[in-house]
């Protein structure tokens, strides 16, 4: 007597890949799992960008912030020049 | 005829024109002349002309310029010619005193001329003209010198002679005019007009003693038309009422001496009445040129039709006693009426009509009438209250206001309507519509009964009772819903009762009450009020009934059933405060559907998902939207995936991946298992080309949601059984160790399932419905100490045997977590409304702090939960107590 498997349907639930992934974003507070305030769908669409200096941020977020004058490039957090990490 | 005798008809003419007295004598009649105003110019012009005749130094007096056309030299024109006619006439007089010569005025062709005062002849065509001239000196009329020569007589006479007066020095001979006057009037006799009358009041008589006539009706016509015509109207009208009037008085004295009791006075009264207007519609006949001219030209005077009426009035109605006894007759018969008898209601039809001819019928009859009807129903209604029950009143309250409505047709004058109609609505209704809802609306409500209701509603709209109404209707819609929500013992009939009873009471708001704003209003508050009386369980039970219903395997709904029914369960939802527990259980009832395929229908899900949408708005929706999105977003990837070179690698395992985005579902408890090497090797395999195409990702597994077909081959036939991913792990192990047993321990440490779950799982596969294992030994529950094994003997009719039902159930653990949730969630409502009201007040007592949050927050919470809220803003520095007193909060900026 054998059992054999025909059809597996299975769940699975993405996240981004990070330490935490219940951690907030720096600028908007949200956290990285949902998207930022502008979007409604987490996902592709809305992507998480990180920096050189390792700080992780929405895209969309820490774009708004570098297109301000008072930013001048750098990242909230530390004040250095912001660079995505590749 | 002598020339005296002319001057003075002459005189009498003008006096007739003039109505001054002119006198013959003609000097005087040229100042006289026009009317009084401007008799008195002439005199003004004239006095000066005589006083000084020089219309130079007259004329300079004035202090008018004079033009050329001065009417004023008119004037002077005017008494010059005056004078010359005097003298003129004089001389006639004097000269012509013998020629009698008498000849018509008409005729023309004698060149005589006619000894006629000029200014006479003069101003009646320029009278007008002068007259509006005013004193004279105003504009001028035709020019007077001119019209002077040829006067017409035109508008005395009806004749036109025309007076030429060829001659203005008057040295013709002047002929005279003669007026005859008329011979003596034929005079009447002296008796004529008495012996008229008796002529007309034998006939009256006759009428009144219903005789025949003996004259004819054109004769009689006729005499009463000379009469008037010699003036004798007054008379004959005051003698045509007295001969009425004591012909009444007569009538009255036979009623009065008859001695005739309720009844009979009725039919009595009505003969007589009767009687009277038809003599009084032939004796007008024969006096009708008396009523069309001397009644219609005198004032004061009524039309002999009128008059009649008024006699009768005064005569016989004024009568007390007749009076007293027709009003109790007429009374008494409508009472018998209502009582049901028969009566003639020509006769009180009649009577009626009487009263109201003679104008009594408001001021005598109404009122008595009124009070009768009001004690009539007041006795009978509170009789009947008693008597019957609450539906047979209304019925007879109902009945009693036709009749009384159709006495109108019958007999009474329209007048009254209003009042006795809010008499009997008065006492049948307005006084026990307290008591009849009190003792009777509940159980026609429970009865169902549509008819009742709408009588109900119907005569309670006409005594204003339907706020009295609405308030029953709502405490009945309160208690009965409260019953039903009220109850946990019967939660699973909950959603189905709240449905039914709704579509009753719609049905009763419809059909019964009109749909009236008002009704419904109550309807929708009292909805409210009960649905909520029991915290989040309502709320609950609607979104588990919402699944049940849009879960397939339930084939006894059409599209347009399970439509209605979601439409109707939304309008449920709508009265709910919780909506947020409604979300809760709808989002993880909808996860299990979407997630292990048990959706009946796509169309239904998202139409229910529009509806939310419309009903809460997009942000409600937004998570739900989001799962739909992901199991369309897998479909895509399954569908790429299974392009892919790396398919190739699954062997032929049918992998069906969802992956999730974890913000839009519900959480889940990760749920650990040992997945069969094969099986997690496809999974890696799908792994790798999920993080290819998605970079920056991870994915985690999550066994507690799938599901799986397996093929499990028994000695009895091959079987397709529908596993949960744990039943389907557990049975493979089977697979290994052949005929032998496997304990509860070797199964939990060979699967690596969580307990809990290992012990839900055995269970539904060896003590379910379908037993795929056996258990040693055998008992319904499961133990540690257990062993299974194969079940060799499994026999089933079906090929394809469903066993992953477990799946569907909820668990405790389940719901718990999912209020757990719905706590925490609601804890930042609190925290913000806190934080809110403590901005707005900077500082705020416990207390009042409280009641502001109970009256913000839309759901019930304990005060003790509210109490670790504050404390938990306290000690993230939100707010601070006051140092002196411990319960007063600021709020810390």
């Amino acid at each position: 007597m054998k059992v054999k498997v025909k059809r597996w349907h299975t769940v699975a639930i993405w996240q981004w890949d990070m330490e935490d992934s219940t951690d907030l974003c720096g600028i908007c507070h949200g956290p990285f799992d949902s998207c930022c305030p502008d979007c409604r769908i987490p996902g592709d669409n809305c992507p998480l960008l990180w920096g050189k200096c390792t700080h992780c941020f929405h895209l969309h977020c820490i774009n708004k912030w570098i297109e301000t004058n008072d930013s001048e490039g750098t990242c909230p957090m530390d004040r250095q020049i912001f660079e995505a990490a590749t | 005829m002598s020339s005296d005798r002319l001057i003075a008809s002459e005189a009498s003419l003008s006096k007739k024109r003039k109505s001054s007295s002119v006198a013959a004598r003609p000097s005087e009649s040229a100042t006289g002349e026009g009317s009084s105003s401007r008799a008195s110019a002439s005199t003004l012009s004239l006095s000066s002309s005589s006083s000084s005749p020089k219309p130079s130094s007259s004329s300079t007096t004035l202090p008018y310029k004079v033009l050329p056309a001065n009417p004023l030299e008119h004037s002077f024109a005017r008494a010059r010619e005056l004078e010359d006619n005097k003298r003129r006439r004089t001389a006639s007089n004097n000269s012509s005193s013998s020629t009698v010569n008498s000849r018509h005025i008409g005729d023309e062709n004698s060149n005589s001329k006619m000894s006629i005062d000029p200014q006479k002849a003069f101003f009646p065509t320029t009278n007008s003209a002068s007259s509006s001239t005013g004193i004279g000196l105003g504009r001028a009329g035709p020019r007077t010198g001119d019209t002077l020569k040829t006067v017409s007589l035109n508008g005395m006479k009806g004749s036109a002679p025309v007076v030429r007066r060829t001659d203005v020095q008057g040295r013709q001979p002047v002929k005279k005019l003669v007026i005859k006057n008329f011979t003596v009037t034929p005079e009447l006799p002296k008796d004529y007009e008495l012996e008229r009358w008796k002529v007309l009041q034998q006939a009256i008589h006759a009428i009144q003693e219903s005789k025949p006539v003996t004259s004819s009706l054109e004769e009689l016509y006729r005499t009463c038309e000379n009469l008037c015509h010699q003036k004798y109207g007054d008379t004959l009208y005051k003698k045509l009422s007295a001969e009425v009037e004591t012909h009444i008085h007569k009538v009255v004295e036979r009623l009065l001496n008859s001695n005739l009791d309720q009844d009979t006075i009725l039919e009595a009264v009505h003969t007589a009445w009767a009687d009277h207007c038809r003599q009084l519609i032939m004796i007008r006949s024969i006096f009708l040129y008396l009523d069309r001219t001397f009644v219609l030209q005198t004032q004061g005077v009524s039309s002999i039709w009128d008059m009649g009426l008024d006699l009768w009035r005064r005569l016989v109605m004024n009568q007390q006693e007749i009076r007293t006894k027709v009003l109790a007759g007429i009374l008494r018969l409508i009472d018998k009426d209502r009582g049901g008898d028969i009566i003639s209601q020509p006769l009180i039809l009649s009577l009626l009509r009487m009263l109201t001819d003679i104008n009594l019928y408001a001021s005598v009859f109404e009122t008595p009438f009124l009070q009768n009807s009001r004690l009539y129903y007041h006795v009978e209604g509170e009789t009947n209250v008693h008597r019957f029950t609450v539906p047979e009143y209304l019925r007879y309250a109902q009945q009693r206001l036709v009749e009384e409505t159709n006495r109108f047709e019958g007999y009474l004058d329209k007048s009254t309507r209003g009042g006795l109609i809010s008499a009997v609505e008065g006492e049948l209704l307005e006084r026990w519509t307290d008591m009849l809802l009190q003792k009777g609306f509940e159980s026609v409500m429970v009865a169902h009964s549509l008819q009742d209701l709408r009588l109900w509603h119907d005569l309670l709209t006409r005594v204003n009772g339907l706020e009295k109404l609405s308030i029953h209707f709502g405490n009945y819609v309160k208690k009965t819903g409260k019953a039903l929500v009220i109850d946990p013992s019967r939660d699973d009939q909950m959603v189905e009762g709240l449905l039914k009873f709704k579509q009753e009471v719609d049905e009763v708001v419809s059909n019964c009450f009109q749909n009236s704003e008002l009704f419904l209003n109550v309807l929708k508050e009292c909805f409210e009020s009960f649905i909520n009386t029991r915290q989040n369980k309502p709320a609950e039970l609607v979104a588990k009934y919402l699944d049940l219903r849009l879960r397939s395997g339930n084939k006894d709904l059409t599209d347009e059933e399970l439509e209605s029914t979601l439409d109707r369960v939304l309008i449920l939802f709508r009265y709910i405060q919780g909506k947020d527990v409604f979300e809760a259980f709808y989002k993880r009832d909808l996860a299990k559907r979407l997630l292990l395929n048990k959706s009946a229908s796509f169309d239904a899900e998202k139409s229910m998902l529009s509806k939310l949408k419309a009903e809460c708005g997009a942000g409600f929706t937004t998570k739900l939207e989001g799962m739909f999105k992901d199991m369309d977003i897998s479909k895509d990837i399954m569908v790429n995936f299974r392009a892919s070179k790396m398919y190739n690698k699954m062997g032929n395992l049918d992998l069906h991946v969802n992956v999730l985005t974890q913000g839009n579902w519900p959480t889940y408890p990760p749920a650990e298992a040992n997945i069969p090497d094969q099986i997690s090797q496809c999974q890696e395999v799908f792994k790798e080309f999920y993080l290819s195409k998605h970079k920056g990702r991870r994915l985690m597994w999550q066994n507690s949601l799938g599901h799986s077909v397996v093929k499990a081959h028994f000695p009895s036939g091959t079987k397709e059984l529908q596993l949960s991913l744990f039943q389907a792990i557990i049975l493979l192990l089977f697979n290994d160790v052949d005929e032998s047993h496997l304990s509860y321990k070797e199964i939990k440490q060979l699967s690596n399932i969580d307990p809990k779950e290992l012990d839900r799982t055995l269970q539904s596969l060896a003590c379910g419905k379908y037993r795929v294992l056996v258990k040693h030994p055998k008992s319904k529950d499961v133990s540690e100490t257990d062993e299974f094994s194969f079940n060799k003997d499994f026999t089933a009719s079906l090929t394809r045997i469903k066993i992953n039902a477990i799946q569907l159930k909820e668990t405790q653990e389940e719901n718990a977590s999912t209020n757990e949730r719905i706590f925490q969630d609601r804890q930042f409502q609190v925290d913000a409304a806190i934080v809110r009201i403590m901005k707005t007040r900077k500082q705020l007592s416990h207390t009042l702090l409280m009641s502001e949050l109970f009256e913000q927050l839309k759901f019930s919470i304990k005060p003790t939960d509210l109490k670790k809220r504050i404390e938990s803003l306290i000690d993230r520095d939100y707010l601070e107590r006051d140092k002196n007193d411990q319960s007063l909060y600021k709020y810390v900026a």
